[in-house]
């Protein structure tokens, strides 16, 4: 654990009612829906991003909206921080509790309400799983498009948390341009509901903030998303290169063309051997990066692109291209794909980046990547969606070695204020999190960040919600 | 993920080998979709991430078992669907048995929750008693709902549930033989395989390992049946009783080694994949013994699935036969044994129409003696099996592990079988006796016909 | 409107508005004031357009990513795109014809009114193009949020707060957005003699074949002869739109021409008579008739449109046809808006959104434009109005 990153002082007032606020909730819960046993307590101290833990207060698993807004009448009342929890996924730490806080879980709310396959909406609880979605309706020849890597496991109601993307969402939008509708509990218990299953919604577009929001506007308890009909077929096609920077020059002159596939997705050398030792989806090993295409349509349609994507290749020095012969093979392909951060686990620890930058700049960007890992004496895995320029650099290090964590969470700022500098972001799709929450300076001046606290601020004066993420703790409004 | 051992604690070999486990994980809670208990109950601490930690945790702090601690880790099915789902190779199942031993070993369980798990112990693995528990359950099935109202006697209720209303006798496949392979006088035979007799399964259903001796021996390999052979652990194994558990294997691995060293063994064959998991582990469990590493390692080696055996023998195909079989593959075969393909296409080439139920990765709630000592969540996982397995319209269920056929069984009408009591039909054997003769005798092509 | 101010500089506006805050001395926020009729009447003495900031700013072709100052004229953004091949993917009405209304379009007004078109139900709106804005807030500060790349979670989502506000929460003075390849192709599918309940099943099912259908509007007897100069075939018209590469478009017209045999009769309209009559469905041609009769612009589930209209029509005269699957229902009514008859039944038929597009000035006087909101909404967006614009100097009355 490293300690750069504050989170909010836990206040004492809070602390010293534990037993009491226990006690409270465990009126206003079913059984088993209160977890408050100092022990079972701490495997909810982190998410996906390691590097920092805090014991909440207690966690609370609701079942129904109404247990979510009774919970937030009782923490609004009494001052208590509230996090929300999905699937605790977060790459970011956006899921990472504190000490003075309850944890509200949504794992228990994982009921599909309804599918209109007239209509192409599905209404869900805010604990289904993204994958579960597409599952429901996939016998009928639909899917849910946005696609994490964690798909399997992340929840809807997180990847409205953090506006998730996929590497599927170049043609198909991140979560923000698929949701349609949702049910959320405001921080005073008010129970709203913003969209449906039309399209135009009156008013301010309150969705469109709420999709990213990180859990700092309510709690998101049911959402209507779009549905679309699968393609007709889909082909992904591994493309060989020598080198990163002509992989990434590649990617760049395949959009520019004017050629849109479905997917491009980037992997360097350690990412490549990283995937294949997981899921043997046979990515060639003699090659310093590999580019992952997939086109969808009709077969003469994906001949066709593949034909022109092709061409692009050899002007790059393409050294293998492989088309994949079975759904099997295309499966595999994804699997190893989308287990890329997980199966980096086999090898060593690892924080993920997330910054995205313009296409023009994605070869300059890597090879600085690659300078800074050098000078911090790291190593560094590169697997990411490279068709919208959104790059996952894995920094390698040992966490049981202080000192490696600490170079590790250095070497990740500054590449993270190279993409900003690049003209681009500190995050694409992963959220700002406790992570990235002390660079937000870099990338927003103090207008900028002052603009969204007051927005914040509409929704949550008191600062309940998630309160140590995303907006840096110093220059806050006074709440 | 980052560890906390001292030197110290790192001495033990177990706390060693869970450090190691543990720094694999990267903690990014894919296991958790595919957990069932995590999807049953939407709990965190219900899933392998939350085991994972909360096991961390007392071994880091060097704690005894509490309450909380045994609670989630009793609930584990041990399915391992979280090891198949697992991007980073964390090793779920040896530190979960690690976890049990030290539970066994720090925490004294309420009077009631021991009595139930000393019965099962003492009864489960040998196939006398468990035939005579049998039979007592039989006439106590009617107060199997007094024994519901009351949360320590849940288990035994479950039980009562769980006994079939008739035991079968004894069948002869479970004595000690040497059954020869049915080849031509002068010709030898294709191969020579031991066969785990086991000790739940020949008690409730036989007609497994005779299909499979049947079959085998028709198919040209001598099969042993040792004498000696007993229970394979796995049930032991499970409750954390480390050394009964070993004991267990140690007396198996004496038994088959006999048998390599006299007559030779191509394979140990195992008809139960519950079995088979522990066996296969043999290996990693008695590696810490001088004495028996070596010799348990080759047994995990010559440890079969049977279906496993039978993919390497080249059956011939058959016509579609216009029978549906819905295939629930056990978690201990496809998550245990990571076997998926081979009993699905033997199926196919025996001719038999499969499918695959959705959710094939969740357990039906059998889990060896889970569905004792966890009525409830396993009352569920069954439920959705069974809607899961009669979506697919099957006309018979096939599966490999007996725990999977009781469980089942008892939530379903259509008949469930062995794998290998099909393919013993389709191969030249009678019709399992389950398949009444009034539906099967008109099903599609006469049985036993090459493509 | 006593005085209008044209500044040409980011800076410029700042200033204004600021002083205008101080004052609390209200400001009419417009463009080219083609879609001045869009919400309700504006309470304010002064004005302030975005004509004077004008440009593109950036574009770079290959990133498919362009820049451009509010100001610029959609026409000017619109031949930037073209020449590269390139459009933007949400099709942006023009309001000019329908509303009756003349000046020039810009860019900044396309988003501020978050206008789209025929594609929006599978490309979404101008907010789900839009990547970054400027705009000065009703302090008078220069307020940046978003960028230039297409993914960004970088912080709470302001751009699509700023799109579709109407001016009502900042001056925007910049906007980079998204653009797309112009499909090489175009083709229409017109399946004939459908009435509004057949064409909405039609529609769905094509929209759940994997053709990818890219528009899907049902004309009416009423409308039809209005399109395409008279050349849809005979009987109701229910149009679906395919785009993409030509060898690719004519696969799926094939496939979809097949799966709507059974509906009714299939013809196929070819390129260039494709392209005006999407035009002609993004404009609401049949409607810009040159009167002030009262025009609805309803958004609602797909299945909902028809049944919206088969029960207004026995309460009501009136006319409509639909775009977006049947999920936008644009309806003129013969005198009176029946505003709470059209808001009840959208309300029963599981919600949506109507907005008075069009009607004579006593009428819009009296009759909200927008669909109202429950109290909860309406108290959040009060209070997110005050954050951006807490002397509530811009476009006061505007949203209502």
């Amino acid at each position: 654990m490293t300690d750069f990153i504050r989170f909010l002082e836990p206040q004492p007032a809070i602390l010293s009612r534990r037993d009491a606020i226990v006690a409270d909730l465990v009126d206003l819960l079913p059984k088993d829906c209160l977890i408050h046993a100092p022990r079972e307590l701490v495997p909810f101290e982190t998410d996906a991003f390691v590097s920092y833990r805090r014991v909440p207060l207690a966690v609370a698993l609701p079942r129904t909206t109404e247990e979510v807004a009774a919970v937030m009448r009782y923490c609004h009342k009494y001052g208590v921080p509230v996090v929300p929890r999905g699937a605790g996924t977060s790459l970011s730490g956006g899921a990472i509790p504190q000490e003075d806080a309850v944890v509200l879980g949504l794992s228990k709310m994982s009921r599909i309400l309804d599918i209109d396959l007239a209509n192409r909406t599905a209404t869900v609880q805010a604990g289904v799983t993204n994958l579960n979605i597409s599952e429901a309706v996939s016998p009928e020849g639909f899917f849910y498009a946005p696609d994490p890597s964690s798909q399997l496991a992340c929840t809807i109601g997180g990847n409205i948390g953090m506006n998730s993307g996929g590497a599927h969402c170049l043609k198909y939008g991140v979560t923000t341009n698929n949701l349609l509708g949702v049910r959320m509990v405001l921080v005073d218990g008010t129970v709203i509901e913003l969209g449906g299953k039309h399209l135009d919604a009156g008013g301010y577009d309150l969705l469109g903030l709420v999709c990213g929001h990180e859990g700092q506007l309510g709690i998101v308890t049911e959402a209507t998303v779009r549905l679309i009909a699968k393609p007709e077929g889909a082909r992904p096609v591994l493309f060989g290169f020598e080198t990163s920077e002509e992989a990434g020059s590649c990617v760049a002159d395949v959009i520019g063309s004017g050629i849109i596939p479905v997917a491009i997705e980037f992997m360097d050398k350690p990412a490549i051997e990283i995937c294949e030792a997981f899921a043997k989806a046979g990515y060639p090993l003699d090659v310093g990066a590999l580019l992952i295409v997939e086109v969808e349509g009709s077969e003469a349609e994906m001949d066709a692109m593949l034909a022109d994507i092709v061409e692009i290749a050899r002007r790059h020095g393409v050294k293998t291209v492989r088309e994949c012969q079975s759904a099997t093979e295309a499966a595999l392909i994804w699997k190893g794909r989308k287990s890329a951060f997980g199966a980096t686990g086999r090898i060593s620890d690892y924080i993920c980046m997330d910054g995205t930058v313009p296409l023009s700049q994605l070869s300059y960007v890597l090879k600085k990547t690659s300078e800074i890992i050098d000078r911090f004496g790291l190593r560094v895995a590169n697997v990411f969606h490279a068709g919208d320029g959104n790059m996952h650099p894995l920094i390698l290090f040992n966490a049981n070695d202080p000192d490696d964590a600490a170079r590790a969470e250095q070497a990740g700022n500054e590449i993270l204020k190279l993409c900003v500098d690049a003209g681009g972001c500190l995050t694409g799709e992963h959220g700002v999190g406790i992570e990235k929450r002390d660079l937000m300076t870099h990338q927003y001046g103090k207008v900028d960040l002052d603009q969204q606290m007051a927005v914040r601020a509409a929704f949550d004066p008191g600062w309940l919600l998630n309160p140590s993420k995303v907006f840096p703790l110093e220059g806050r409004p006074a709440a | 993920m980052q560890t906390n051992f001292t030197p110290a604690q790192l001495a033990d070999p177990h706390v060693a080998e869970s450090e190691k486990i543990l720094r694999k994980c990267v903690h990014c809670g894919f296991c958790t979709a595919t957990c069932p208990t995590y999807v049953t109950l939407g709990d965190e601490l219900d899933s392998p991430r939350g085991r994972i930690y909360l096991i961390k945790d007392m071994l880091e702090n060097g704690r005894a078992a509490d309450e909380q601690v045994v609670k989630h880790i009793d609930r584990c099915l041990s399915c391992l669907a979280c090891t198949t789902t697992c991007p980073s190779g964390v090793d779920y199942m040896h530190l979960v048995d690690h976890a049990r031993a030290h539970i066994e070993k720090t925490y004294k369980r309420p009077l009631m929750n021991r009595l139930t798990r000393g019965v099962l112990a003492m009864v489960l693995p040998y196939p006398g008693r468990f035939r005579m528990a049998l039979q007592l359950a039989r006439l106590g099935r009617p107060l199997a709902p007094l024994f519901d109202r009351v949360t320590s006697l849940k288990p035994f209720a479950a039980m009562l549930r769980l006994a079939p209303k008739s035991v079968p006798p004894a069948s002869a496949s479970a004595q000690p033989a040497v059954h020869a392979a049915n080849v031509a006088p002068n010709l030898t035979a294709r191969g020579r395989v031991a066969i785990l007799t086991g000790c739940a399964q020949p008690v409730l259903d036989p007609g497994i390992n005779e299909a499979t001796i049947a079959l085998l021996t028709r198919l040209g390999i001598e099969v042993v049946v040792p004498q000696g052979e007993g229970c394979c652990g796995s049930l032991v194994h499970h409750m954390g009783r480390e050394e009964q558990a070993l004991a267990a294997a140690r007396r198996n691995v004496d038994v088959w080694m006999r048998e390599v060293e006299t007559g030779g063994l191509d394979a140990v064959i195992i008809t139960a994949s519950g079995c088979g998991t522990t066996i296969k582990d043999y290996g990693h469990m008695l590696r810490l013994d001088p004495a028996y590493a070596e010799k348990a390692a080759q047994v995990s080696a010559l440890a079969k699935d049977v279906t496993e055996y039978l993919a390497t023998l080249d059956l011939p195909a058959h016509m579609p036969k216009g029978i549906t079989v819905a295939y629930h593959s056990a978690c201990s075969m496809q998550h245990g044994q990571k076997i998926t393909l081979a009993p699905k296409q033997l199926l196919k080439a025996a001719g038999f129409t499969v499918r695959d139920p959705a959710e094939g990765h969740l357990c039906c709630g059998s889990a060896g003696t889970y569905n004792i000592m966890q009525p409830e969540i396993s009352a569920q996982l069954k439920a959705r099996k069974v809607r899961n397995i009669e979506a697919t319209k099957p006309d018979i269920i096939a599966t490999g592990n007996i725990g999977c056929i009781t469980q089942i069984a008892s939530g379903t009408g259509i008949p469930i079988l062995h794998t290998v009591e099909l393919l013993d039909w389709a191969y030249g054997g009678p019709r399992p006796a389950q398949l009444s003769a009034a539906k099967w005798a008109s099903a599609g092509q006469p049985l036993g016909t090459p493509a | 409107m006593t005085d209008v101010f044209h500044p040409t500089t980011e800076a410029e506006a700042a200033d204004l508005i600021r002083t205008h805050a101080e004052a609390g001395r209200a400001l009419a926020l417009f463009g080219g004031n083609s879609r001045s009729g869009f919400g309700n009447a504006v309470r304010a003495e002064a004005g302030l357009s975005a004509a004077g900031l004008s440009g593109i700013v950036a574009y770079n072709p290959a990133e498919m990513v362009i820049t451009a100052r509010a100001g610029t004229p959609v026409a000017e953004i619109e031949a930037a795109l073209a020449a590269n091949g390139q459009m933007m993917s949400f099709e942006p009405m023009d309001h000019r014809p329908l509303m009756g209304t003349d000046g020039e379009p810009t860019i900044g007004g396309v988003f501020a009114a978050n206008v789209s078109g025929p594609r929006r139900f599978v490309a979404g709106a101008a907010r789900d193009s839009l990547l970054g804005v400027r705009f000065v807030n009703g302090r008078g500060e220069i307020v940046r949020n978003g960028g230039r790349v297409m993914k960004n979670v970088t912080g709470l989502d302001l751009v699509k707060l700023l799109a579709g506000s109407h001016g009502t929460l900042g001056f925007l003075t910049e906007v980079t957005f998204r653009v797309l390849p112009v499909p090489k192709a175009t083709e229409t599918i017109v399946v004939s003699g459908l009435n509004d309940a057949e064409a909405a099943h039609a529609m769905a099912a094509a929209m759940a074949l994997s053709v990818e259908v890219s528009g899907a509007a049902h004309l009416p007897e009423s409308v039809k002869g209005r399109f395409a100069g008279g050349a849809l075939p005979d009987g109701e018209a229910t149009v679906l739109r395919l785009e993409g590469l030509p060898s690719s478009v004519a696969v799926r017209a094939e496939k979809l021409g097949a799966a709507m045999a059974p509906f009714g009769a299939v013809g196929r309209l070819d390129m260039a008579t494709s392209l005006s009559l999407w035009r002609e469905i993004r404009d609401v041609l049949p409607y810009a008739d040159g009167t002030k009769r009262p025009i609805w612009r309803v958004s609602v589930a797909p299945s909902a449109g028809h049944q919206l209209v088969a029960a207004l029509r026995l309460e009501a005269g009136i006319d409509a046809f639909y775009d977006w699957q049947g999920g936008l229902v644009w309806m003129r009514m013969e005198a009176d808006p029946e505003a709470a008859l059209v808001r009840r039944y959208i309300k029963a038929l599981g919600g949506g959104h109507a907005t008075l597009m069009r009607a004579s000035e006593k009428t819009r006087a009296a009759t909200p434009a927008f669909e109202p909101q429950p109290a909860p909404v309406a108290v959040l967006s009060a209070r997110v109005k005050e954050k951006f614009d807490p002397q509530a100097i811009f476009n006061p009355g505007k949203m209502g």
